[in-house]
């Protein structure tokens, strides 16, 4: 396991080290290492920063706890607080979440550009100015559909109950390489096959000439004149300890931490937005799971998870899927407890989790607090509780078509169900707030972009308002929630926006 | 904290906890778990810990005792009705109670008793994988550093 040429990690740096580029990118996720890639290969001297450590496919394996220690933030465990509070991750490693993503890899909805465009006046962001954006990002990440006999027997049962019900349901798109179904995704993908940031778009940056900092925290970007002109860090030692410092002197700073960190960067750094809403607006497509216990054997850890998708209710901003957890991510939702507990988990290999997605109307906010750090806040609406709601019954309905005995549901206390009429009537009473159980991994929109300075923190391309030669590129760019998996639309977004620094490097003298 | 976590991990997990040295290595992966945590969220679970170790005493069938003096039913009981609640203890409960049984079932054996065994699948179909598409594969991965790609 030999690292790549241009890569530095914190044990080769004995110093404080400063270096001069072009362009400074922080974060190597799905916005960071295509930027990272696409000015490179335009010949602009980049030099990319990445908290997390570089992990190779190799070291990739089975562990779920080794995995979310050192390729998650805050070991997986992020909380957005609100009644009820959301559990959320995100990836830190090179490469960033595209390590431990399922790999969904979707275009952004036709009608979300367009409210994009007409309501948050985004320019350039129609679906045919995006459309040489996703197939190149698709190009280079193979995005495809699953070979045949990949697919974990939990999804055929999920799409044979949807589909029991007439509903429509489209294979999920995946930036895959004839994945083999491993089914590891959230650990890391053993053989390469998705084709994440971490052996796509940063070997090729690395490739062209970029160089990568890894184990490296990002403090603050530096202004001069108030021009963005470089960042400072410092490399992080094993158990969390303060290394050397990083300073990097550049012509351009572009953020790509993801929406959480890249607000809070740029707050910490004294940026204030003219809008307000640096650090706002966050939408996070709040999501549920639903536990079905099956009398037939479902071992649904052998093959790809999250193969299908149920598109019936996506009018009303509901997705429905099928998402196998591994035994420890499965027992830390179960309800009970000891003896109770192990029953529950002895009928590992007859379980299906299933549950939906929701485009949320309701928005949370970033902030850096004194003494607790950065902090996530979110506010569930009532009529966004009430969709999640029904996305549970419709995945219910799902389930128990596909043959399921028995379901959990992810309501605090709520009693196992039996049939669709129990889980029919169980629901028609009120389901308090408080008591669901949500979990995130789509966080987006707190540097919202339009060209309007009094709405949007960046504009059309993520250059900061009122500060030349910073950008944003990452999920925090969007004015809203995506509907999909957001990452295709952060790679084209990011392809986008390069083209435009590359069209305009004159003015930044890269 | 090291007996209220002990006591807690042997009545949260499934009884063959105790069984070998189990415990003491779901112990050591749910220390792991705490250090990766963002630190004010480390200090919250810490003081939970405490707080539900030291709450026993204020539980009526617990006469005084904290968490790790009770005996199993004690204990039991104690947890079933602090899970059960709504509110903050009980949400705090319920988040330890995660971090202790996901490393409860990193054990391999814990795993194996489940039915959970996949590295050899997963190299059978790695295998399979480079087997059926291997040049297709090799030719994708060595276009990732070629020179530049077509622009759009």
């Amino acid at each position: 396991m030999s690292a790549p040429a241009g890569l530095v990690g914190e044990a080769d740096v004995a110093c404080d080290l400063a270096v001069d580029c072009g362009a400074v990118i922080v974060g190597s996720g799905a916005g960071g290492a295509t930027m990272a890639a696409e000015l490179a290969e335009a010949g602009v001297d980049v030099v990319l920063v990445e908290e997390g450590g570089y992990h190779p496919t190799e070291s990739f394996g089975t562990h779920s706890g080794r995995a979310l220690r050192t390729l998650y933030r805050d070991g997986g465990g992020g909380m957005a607080i609100g009644r009820p509070s959301v559990l959320f991750a995100e990836g830190r490693c090179v490469g960033g979440s595209t390590v431990v993503n399922g790999g969904m890899s979707w275009r952004t909805p036709a009608q979300v550009l367009d409210r994009w465009a007409t309501r948050e006046g985004v320019t350039a962001i129609t679906e045919p100015d995006m459309e040489p954006y996703f197939a190149r990002a698709e190009a280079r990440h193979s995005v495809g559909l699953q070979d045949p006999g990949t697919v974990g027997r939990d999804s055929v049962l999920f799409r044979a109950g949807a589909e029991a019900h007439g509903w429509t349901v489209l294979p999920n798109r995946r930036n895959q390489l004839h994945c083999a179904g491993t089914n590891n995704c959230n650990n890391g993908c053993p053989t390469a096959a998705k084709r994440s940031m971490l052996v796509t778009s940063v070997p090729r940056a690395l490739a062209l000439g970029a160089r990568l900092f890894a184990d490296c925290r990002v403090d603050k970007v530096t202004l001069s004149g108030g021009t963005a002109c470089g960042v400072t860090g410092h490399f992080v030692r094993p158990g969390g300890r303060p290394g050397p410092r990083l300073t990097v002197r550049a012509r351009a700073v572009i953020a790509a931490g993801g929406a959480v960190q890249t607000p809070a960067l740029l707050m910490r750094s004294g940026l204030r937005s003219a809008s307000g809403q640096l650090g706002r607006n966050l939408s996070l497509h709040p999501n549920a799971t639903v536990i079905a216990f099956f009398d037939c054997d479902v071992t649904g850890w052998q093959g790809v998870h999250q193969a299908f998708q149920v598109r019936e209710f996506a009018p009303e901003g509901l997705l429905l899927t099928a998402t196998n957890l591994t035994p420890p991510m499965l027992a830390g939702i179960m309800p009970g407890f000891g003896s109770g507990l192990g029953e529950l988990m002895a009928d590992y290999n007859r379980v299906v989790t299933a549950g939906p997605l929701v485009s949320d109307t309701g928005t949370g906010r970033v902030r850096n607090l004194p003494g607790l750090g950065t902090q996530v806040f979110y506010r569930l609406t009532d009529a966004d509780a009430a969709r999640v709601v029904r996305g549970v019954e419709l995945t219910g309905q799902a389930l128990f078509a596909a043959g399921a005995r028995r379901l959990l549901l992810p309501f605090d206390g709520a009693p196992g169900v039996r049939g669709p009429g129990e889980l029919r009537r169980l629901l028609a009473r009120p389901v308090p707030k408080r008591s669901i159980q949500l979990y995130s991994i789509h966080l987006m929109g707190t540097a919202r972009m339009s060209e309007n300075p009094r709405r949007g923190v960046v504009d059309s391309f993520g250059e900061f308002h009122g500060v030349p030669g910073l950008f944003v590129a990452d999920a925090s760019l969007f004015p809203g929630p995506t509907g999909i998996n957001p990452m295709e639309t952060v790679i084209a977004l990011a392809m986008r926006n390069a083209r435009r620094l590359i069209e305009r490097r004159a003015r930044y003298r890269l | 904290m090291r007996p209220g976590a002990r006591r807690f991990a042997e009545v949260v997990c499934p009884p063959q906890v105790r069984e070998g040295d189990r415990t003491e290595r779901v112990l050591r992966e749910f220390e792991l778990m705490l250090a990766a945590l963002h630190p004010a969220a480390r200090r919250a679970v810490t003081a939970g810990l405490v707080l539900i170790d030291q709450g026993a005493r204020l539980y009526p069938r617990s006469r005084g005792r904290r968490l790790a003096g009770l005996d199993d039913r004690a204990a039991g009981a104690y947890l079933g009705a602090l899970l059960g609640r709504h509110g903050t203890a009980a949400e705090m409960a319920r988040r330890l109670k995660s971090l202790v049984v996901i490393g409860y079932y990193e054990l391999p054996e814990a795993r194996r008793e489940i039915g959970y065994d996949p590295d050899p699948y997963i190299a059978a179909v790695s295998r399979r994988r480079l087997e059926s598409y291997g040049a297709h594969i090799r030719a994708v991965e060595a276009a990732v550093t070629a020179p530049a790609e077509p622009s759009p």
